[in-house]
């Protein structure tokens, strides 16, 4: 089966994530500004989500960029749910 | 003791009604459902893990077998959230008249649409179709960042259509980089007949 492996990363604020997107669009990465998913928190709250490829280097960014995080998720999706483990 | 419930041939919610029934009528130990659709075995796994009883399930030709081991008293079924009808509903029309989400920030906004449209692709049932007009057509356009799940939503059979008029006002029509291009009949039409619409 086919299991679709994607990272998230969840801010202490919108304003932290929204820092976070400007910084990393400036550096060209391929990742999605998204709604935190269900799975995470039931709060209301903006995250970044991407592929596995590009982990290191946005959490590097990130953390240089003194950009508060929550926490940093792997998001394994099945047909019928998502299984989240923290990771960070 | 040892209790079957054939439920095959039952309608939605019976088999969870017979199961439930002859769960109150044993003191302890395994009661077995014997269901023939899936919908019929989700809901009564949802009866049995509600009222917090383990539940087995083995699938044999066509038919599903629910044990469900009774091992302590019934309290009454916490959070069951029974579904009879799984159509998808396809009749739900979104109208997308701006490229933000929401009065306050403009910036904040368009995060929020751009978010409102990632969710689009995983919640379930999907609309039916998504026409975007005025402003709106800024998302469809080269540029946009929400391309991608706009494409998604395509690829899972969702239409997407944009006012052929406001993609030209803004000079963007040779820009389009997803769905159809309509104009004021195709949006009336769609507005007109569908039974759920939501208007953005």
């Amino acid at each position: 089966m086919n299991r679709e492996k994607i990272y998230v990363i969840v801010f202490d604020s919108t304003h932290y994530a929204i820092a976070a997107e400007k910084n990393l669009k400036d550096k060209g990465y391929k990742f999605n500004m998204i709604p935190t998913p269900r799975e995470i928190t039931a709060n209301c709250g903006l995250s970044i989500m991407f592929n596995e490829d590009i982990l290191g280097y946005i959490k590097k960014d990130v953390e240089s960029k003194n950009l508060k995080v929550k926490g940093i998720y792997e998001m394994e999706k099945t047909l019928h749910e998502k299984k989240v483990t923290q990771i960070g | 003791m040892l209790k079957k419930v054939d439920a095959r041939g039952m309608n939605c919610p019976l088999p969870v009604i017979h199961t439930k029934k002859a769960l109150e009528t044993i003191e302890n130990g395994k009661i077995t459902t014997i269901v023939d659709n899936e919908v019929a075995k989700e809901n009564v796994s949802k009866l049995a893990k509600s009222l917090d009883f383990k539940v087995d399930i083995q699938q044999s030709q066509g038919n599903y077998y629910i044990d469900i081991f009774k091992e302590h008293n019934m309290i009454e079924p916490i959070d069951m959230d029974i579904h009879c009808d799984t159509t998808p509903k396809k009749d739900l029309v979104i109208l997308i008249s701006k490229d933000r989400l929401g009065e306050g920030s403009e910036e904040l906004g368009k995060i929020l649409m751009k978010g409102y449209i990632y969710t689009l692709t995983e919640v379930q049932p999907l609309p039916k179709s998504i026409l975007f007009l005025n402003g709106g057509v800024n998302l469809v356009v080269e540029g946009a960042e929400t391309i991608e799940h706009l494409r998604d939503l395509e690829s899972k059979g969702v239409e997407i259509l944009s006012c052929g008029a406001c993609l030209d006002y803004f000079k963007v029509k040779n820009k389009l980089l997803v769905g159809g291009i309509g104009n004021m009949y195709h949006i009336v039409e769609k507005l007109n007949n569908a039974q759920n619409t939501i208007k953005l």
